[in-house]
Order: structure tokens, then sequence, then C-alpha cells
């Protein structure tokens, strides 16, 4: 199975601690919104799950085994993780490119992601004139490039205009419902509301709900009240 | 380690930046040997032809940059995040830079050194100074002047790696070739001030064909640039494997 297990996670840079104990299962077939305030820990979590991060204590494994250990990482997992990891000069293709040619991925994989998130148009331009959104696209491309069964991604639809988020929305509930374990961390909760079967919270560093997103409530407003009940400073 | 070495040379030949700072060293040569005759360095002197050469040593400014680029660059950009997550194995994405960066560096000498033949000898003919230079001595100093080209990129890939911030690292470099490394040579005494890489990249390239000055022989300067670019290597390997990539 392709499950993300994050167990008892702790992680502190300086005097700061970043991620305190921190647990939680995403499942394989499900969306999970990743969802907290900004700095509440999500990115740095994201960062351990993929070996960016050393973390001081606890575990975090990808169908049973920590990302540093797959024999293949990237037909394992795809990340997105910031729009901005391209170099400005590099066509888009050839971003692709660079990325396959070091996981051995092959080349034809380029040109159908690049289809797959509509950018075949852009293939051979810079990244220097993309718009955010184009960036943010061009990301998700390389993160489907492997193939994976398992998607990490750190606030998505940033930048993406209303019909890039209703694509991004359909393109995610496909991945999840053909097997993949999808986990989106967010603070847009109404992006995540309409597209999350599961729900993971957190506020400073700490996990304060992980469970269906059916039992904070249908409601319009439910999950934005259960959030805000949910993420509030203590005292 | 294949698919990493090609995936370093996609980086490379991809993007238009590196290209025209290596293009900047054979420009170099040419400005420095043009100089050196126009300055009224005789041409009839063998010495003025070794030192001639020797500039192809000094073009290797332009690979220690390149070099620093190789790591600094990818954290400066944000492509390091999908470089380690292709290759969790941080040991093996710098040993793939390592190989990538001095074979191009070796490319860069070998142009280097082949335009200051060129210029050397346009410059000889004008003249009308005769080609005294031995062609052992001559091959000797071009050899050095690659060999510094190769042993630069692999320091600065080590430098990019340790600074990470690609603007303090050219900095840091630029300072202690221009600066800091003249105080500390004073500081230590000639003896030792020999045995400092740049110093040991003059003896190494024979920036000093007439013989007079203090630095090492040239395979003592060899030997040592060696040595830097393997600590330096070993400290980028050590470094990049334990840090956090946030």
């Amino acid at each position: 199975m392709s499950e993300v297990k994050v167990h008892d996670l702790t992680k502190t840079f300086g005097r700061v601690t970043a991620v305190r104990a921190m647990t939680f299962t995403a499942q394989a077939g499900k969306v999970t919104g990743f969802l907290g305030p900004n700095g509440s820990g999500k990115t740095t979590t994201l960062r351990i799950v993929l070996g960016l991060v050393r973390p001081d204590a606890g575990t975090a494994l990808i169908g049973g085994v920590p990302y540093d250990r797959l024999a293949a990482p990237r037909r394992s997992v795809g990340a997105v993780l910031e729009a901005n990891g391209f170099h400005p000069g590099r066509r888009a293709r050839d971003h692709l490119r660079v990325l396959a040619d070091a996981a051995g991925i092959p080349r034809i994989r380029v040109d159908e992601v690049l289809g797959q998130v509509g950018l075949a148009g852009a293939a051979d331009r810079r990244v220097r004139g993309f718009s955010l959104g184009m960036r943010q696209r061009l990301g998700l491309a390389a993160a489907l490039l492997g193939d994976p069964q398992v998607l990490l991604l750190d606030e998505p639809a940033n930048g993406l205009d209303p019909a890039g988020i209703a694509w991004l929305r359909g393109l995610l509930r496909v991945l999840a419902d053909e097997g993949r374990t999808v986990i989106v961390a967010s603070h847009v909760l109404s992006e995540v509301a309409q597209t999350a079967d599961h729900a993971v919270i957190v506020s400073a560093g700490q996990v304060r709900f992980a469970g269906p997103l059916s039992e904070i409530g249908a409601a319009g407003n439910a999950l934005e009240s259960a959030f805000l009940k949910l993420t509030a400073p203590a005292g | 380690m294949l698919p990493l070495i090609r995936s370093e040379w996609r980086k490379l030949s991809t993007v238009r930046g590196p290209w025209l700072l290596l293009a900047a060293g054979p420009l170099l040569v040419v400005a420095g040997i043009t100089g050196l005759v126009q300055s009224g360095g005789d041409v009839h002197d063998p010495a003025v032809q070794s030192k001639a050469l020797a500039h192809v040593a000094l073009a290797a400014l332009f690979t220690l940059i390149f070099g620093i680029f190789a790591v600094a660059g990818e954290y400066r950009h944000g492509t390091v995040t999908d470089t380690f997550l292709s290759s969790p194995g941080r040991g093996r994405v710098v040993t793939a830079k390592l190989a990538v960066y001095a074979a191009v560096g070796a490319a860069a000498g070998l142009v280097s050194s082949a335009v200051a033949l060129a210029v050397t000898a346009a410059w000889w003919s004008a003249k009308g100074g005769s080609y005294q230079l031995s062609a052992a001595d001559s091959w000797r100093t071009l050899g050095g002047g690659v060999a510094v080209n190769i042993a630069f990129a692999a320091i600065g890939v080590g430098i990019g790696a340790l600074v990470r911030n690609l603007a303090i690292a050219i900095a840091a470099a630029l300072a202690w070739i221009a600066l800091v490394e003249g105080i500390a040579g004073q500081l230590v005494g000639s003896g030792l001030a020999r045995w400092l890489p740049f110093s040991a990249s003059q003896a190494a390239g024979r920036a000093d064909a007439a013989g007079a000055s203090q630095l090492l022989p040239q395979w003592g300067g060899a030997l040592a640039l060696a040595g830097y670019a393997v600590v330096f290597a070993v400290a980028a390997m050590v470094t990049t494997l334990r840090r956090d990539v946030t």
C-alpha cells in the first residue's frame, strides 16, 4: 500500500518548535486536506516526509518506507513544494527533461505531463515569462512525471485562476479515484472543503483534528468554524 | 550514477549563463597576452613566451565561479529541492556535479590553451619574434594551466556547497584571490604562503616562468591544488548530506 504514515514527528529550528509530536495517516484512494494557519508546521512536515528535513524525533513512512529508502522515489512520490523551483532561463520542457534524466523516466512522459497540465503550447518557452499559475502547473507536471502513487502538494492552487482551480479539483479527484494517496496542504479552506475526503487540521505544530471531513459537518461554513475553533491560540 | 551525470549535463546545456561565463576565460587569455606584448614584453625572450601561455591558469578564475554555481546556483533558484527529490542520496548528486564540472573545466582549459597558442603565435609573427620556447616547456605550461582549470572548477563546487548563498560564495572566493590570500600569506610567512591555493595555482600554471619567485615547483603546486580540491569535495559531501533543505 502507499499510505503516508507520520508518527510522533518533532522538529525544532533553533528555539522554535515547528512540529510537535505530529501523528496522522493519509490513506490511499483519498484526498487528505492538510490544513492549518500559516506557520503551523505543514510545510516542514511535508519536507520531513520527503527526506529534505531531518526530524529530531519520530518517523515518516511512505508505504512503510522512509523517502530516502525508496528504490525509485519519483515513480513512488510526486511533490509540489513551491511555485518557484525553476531556473528562469530554462525552457519548461528542458526543466522536466532534467528531472526525467535523473529518475530514468522515458522522455515521452515529459510531453504527456505537459499536455496533462495544459502547458503543451508553452513547452518551449523559458520559465522567466511564466505567470504564477503556469509555474504552479509546471510544478504539478514535475510531480506527475513518474506516475507516482503518492502526491504531496503544498498550496497547489496558489496563483491559479478560477478555471484553473476547478481544473485542479477535478484532477485531484481523478488521481485519488485511481487509488493514489493525495495530500493537499492549504490554508484556503473553501478550496479543500470541496475536494478532500479526510482532513488533518494542525496548529502550532500539533494535530487538532484528524478524520473524515464529514465528521466536521456538511454545512457551508462548518469547516471554517471548526477550523477557527481548533486552531485558536490557547488562552 | 549515469542518470545523475546526464541530468547535471542537461542542467548546464539548457541554460546560457554558464557558457557566457566560461567564454570569459579565453577572452581574458586574449586580452592578457595582448597586454603582455603591447606593454613591452620582449618577444625574443622565451620567458615572456612562457608567461604568455601561463594566462591559461589565470582563466581558471572563471571555472572557479562556474563551479560555485553548481550547488549555490541551485539554492539560488530553488531547484535544489527537485534535485534532492530525484536523488535522496545527496552524496551521489555532489559526485555527479564534481564529475561534470571537472570535465567542463577541463574543456574550458583546453579551449583557453588553444586560444593562447593561436594568439601567442599571431603576436610573435606580427612582432617578428622567433618561437624559442621548447615544445616540452610549452606543453608543461599549458598542461599545468588545464589542471588548474579542472581543480578550480572542483574547488568551486565545494565552496558553493559549503556556503550555499551564491552572492556570498562568489564574493568570498574573489576576495580570497584578490586580497585575503596576500594578507594570510604575510601572516604565515612565505614558506607556508606558497602552499595557499592561489599561490599553488600560480605554481601549477607556471606563472613565474622566470623562476625567480618564491612559488612551489610546478608539481608541488599541482599536488597542493589537488589536495584542496579533495578537501573541499569532502567538506561539500559531509555538509550537504546533513543539512536541512527548507
